[in-house]
């Protein structure tokens, strides 16, 4: 251990390169990582917030409602709610309009105001917890249950009213953060919400009308089939069942995922090929050294093992370096962008533990063969050179 | 019993066309106690004879035998073994490591030996008081002299009480004055703990020091005589 360090302290400047190297590849290997990882956190919130229902969009649109592609641009007839009701398996349908309550600024989250009819015995938010009050129930009529950033945001109070878009509502409930981007959300009773999409809107006539439609199933109804006998009686209208709009889920993870992945491969050339290019370079300019350890009874394992510990070692410390660097930008990024009420990386263990060990595997892996040329060198050559 | 015997040992390098043969049958045995010098011109074959007999090469044909074991079938883990427990080496550059200290030089076979560290401390400092450099304990290979620095390869040979040490020109990066105080040494060494010692040597001053003087030329004995 001690000789590992020094023989490394020994070639300063080298040693720092190789280290310097490998720690920028771990820094944005850390920092992607964080923003995974904060993605990921949303996905699951999204996640648990489909599983049991199925959402309904005008037909020929490619965007999934709650995927935030609320162009406003095709809108559904209300009564579909009722023909979408009447398919057998249906527990209740509700249809959906969205409002802008405040454009995204820099790097914020949009806030919206989603309408829906409350339907009895069931749960808009299965999983998402409230942290004070109640859900929308049906009758209610002038109450808002509001996302957790957007109630810190109006200062709101259960019981209390609030001002969004010139009306005033009734708080509910709040719900707890979720870290997902309904936290700056407002859900509030679907009429109220059309009245002030009308209100946004006056070359809208007609008063039946819906962006979306949320459908849930009777208990122990396939939900799968259910979506797809719902596609094939109702016309006019796409579905999107739980396992299709976790598909759609999971290719934004997908192409964040490549994303790490090719930052990875980047890492894994400079820092591979840097950990190579030193250790041959070590391993060379100590072939005497091997010689004599030899001699004085080093077996081919024990020298293989130092050489392979020096390159372990330079890997541990880079990758620390580079993973503690990439804590601190994170830590900055979200203290800067606290204000506004966001949040872009999460750091999980993964992120922290994941590029140290990658770090270091991939030194190791590097050190291998220079590593074993040492310990194969033949003693008697390596002692009679100059 | 002889600490090491050979019989018809030979060593043949091939380069391009050209065979060297470097040791050509060869058979030698060093008895416990003994302090032999093997002299010979360059290219005689002498540091090919003394890595043979460490253990350090293997012959093309002919045996060693250390303590009356056969060494020709041994794996190289097992040949390992053999120098690390039996063997101390001296060299003519010293070849201590630069980045430890002298007494960590003086450690290092017993680690390779698995001893634990304040024991291997213990007597590393005790063979360093042996060749007279305590006080030289701490020092970096950099901060001592030619004379010192083979005085702490010495010590390192002599660390793990072997049954034979093999110096190859141990005075040859030495001036006369420190030559005849290594020289000195050794013969101490030998006396006081009855350490076998062989040394490879081109210098007559060297070789009339020692108690058998092995003379070899084109990797065969010429002469083998008592001084
Ligand atoms: N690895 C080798 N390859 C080829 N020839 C060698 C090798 N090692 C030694 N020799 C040759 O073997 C002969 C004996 O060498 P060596 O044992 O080093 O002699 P000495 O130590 O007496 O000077 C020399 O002719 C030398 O050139
Ligand atoms: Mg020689």
């Amino acid at each position: 251990m001690t000789f590992i360090l020094r023989n490394m302290w020994r070639r300063k400047a080298r040693t720092f390169l190789t280290i310097f190297g490998i720690v920028v590849g771990i820094f944005a290997l850390t920092v992607l990582g964080g923003m995974t990882a904060r993605m990921n956190q949303q996905i699951n919130g999204m996640k648990s917030y489909i599983t049991d229902k199925i959402e309904v969009a005008p037909a020929g649109s490619s965007v999934r409602m709650m995927g935030g592609g609320m162009g406003g641009v095709k809108l559904l007839e209300l009564s579909k709610v009722g023909e979408i009701e009447k398919v057998p398996g249906v527990k209740g349908a509700s249809g959906m309009i969205m409002v802008q309550l405040k454009a995204a600024e820099g790097m914020s989250q949009p806030q919206m105001m989603i309408g829906y009819e409350p339907i009895a015995g069931t749960s808009m938010f299965n999983n998402a917890k409230l942290s004070v009050g109640r859900e929308l129930q049906p009758g209610d009529a002038g109450k808002v249950l509001l996302g957790s950033t957007l109630a810190t945001d109006l200062n709101a109070k259960v019981g209390q009213p609030v001002t969004l878009l010139g009306k005033q509502f009734q708080v509910v409930g709040i719900m707890d953060t979720t870290l997902g981007m309904t936290d700056s959300w407002a859900f509030v009773p679907y009429q109220d919400s059309l009245n002030i999409f009308l209100a946004q809107n006056p070359y809208f006539k007609a008063e039946g009308l819906t962006q979306g439609i949320v459908v849930f199933p009777k208990q122990g109804v396939d939900i799968e089939a259910l979506s797809s006998k719902i596609q094939g009686s109702v016309a006019g209208i796409k579905t999107t069942s739980p396992k299709q709009a976790e598909k759609q889920i999971s290719n934004i993870s997908t192409i964040f995922s490549a994303i790490i992945l090719g930052i990875a491969f980047i890492a894994l050339f400079v820092g591979g090929l840097s950990v190579i290019n030193t250790m041959i370079m070590s391993v060379s300019e100590r072939r005497r050294e091997i010689g004599l350890k030899k001699a004085i009874g080093a077996t081919t394992g024990t020298i293989l093992r130092e050489y392979l510990g020096e390159a372990l070692m330079i890997g541990l410390v880079a990758g620390a370096c580079g993973m503690l660097l990439g804590l601190l930008a994170i830590a900055g990024l979200n203290r800067a962008t606290h204000a506004s009420n966001v949040v872009i990386f999460t750091v999980t263990a993964t992120v922290i533990i994941g590029p140290v060990i990658f770090a270091t595997v991939l030194a190791g892996l590097a050190g291998l063969f220079p590593a074993l040329r040492a310990a194969r060198l033949n003693p008697v050559d390596a002692l009679k050179e100059e | 019993m002889s600490i090491v015997t050979t019989s018809g040992l030979k060593k043949v390098y091939t380069v391009g066309d050209t065979t060297i043969n470097a040791v050509n049958g060869l058979d030698l045995a060093i008895e416990k106690g003994e302090f032999l010098s093997i002299m010979g011109p360059s290219g005689s074959g002498k540091t090919t004879l003394l890595h043979l007999l460490g253990c350090l090469d293997v012959p093309t044909s002919g045996t060693v035998s250390i303590e009356g074991k056969e060494t020709g079938d041994l794996k190289p883990t097992a040949l390992a073994s053999i120098r690390r427990e039996k063997i101390g080496f001296i060299f003519q550059e010293f070849n201590l490591l630069p980045v430890l200290s002298a007494v960590e030089n003086v450690e290092l076979p017993l680690r390779y030996q698995k001893v634990k560290p304040a024991e291997r401390r213990r007597r590393a400092l005790e063979a360093l008081a042996k060749v007279g450099l305590s006080e030289r304990a701490n020092n970096k290979p950099g901060q001592l002299s030619g004379g010192e620095s083979q005085r702490v390869a010495i010590a390192r040979a002599l660390v793990t009480e072997p049954a034979l040490v093999l110096a190859d020109e141990p005075t040859g990066e030495l001036d006369t004055t420190n030559t005849v105080r290594i020289m000195d040494l050794l013969r101490e060494l030998n006396k006081q703990l009855d350490l076998t010692v062989a040394i490879v040597t081109h210098d007559p001053m060297v070789a009339e020091r020692t108690r058998r003087i092995i003379s070899i030329r084109d990797g065969k004995i010429e002469s083998d005589k008592a001084a």
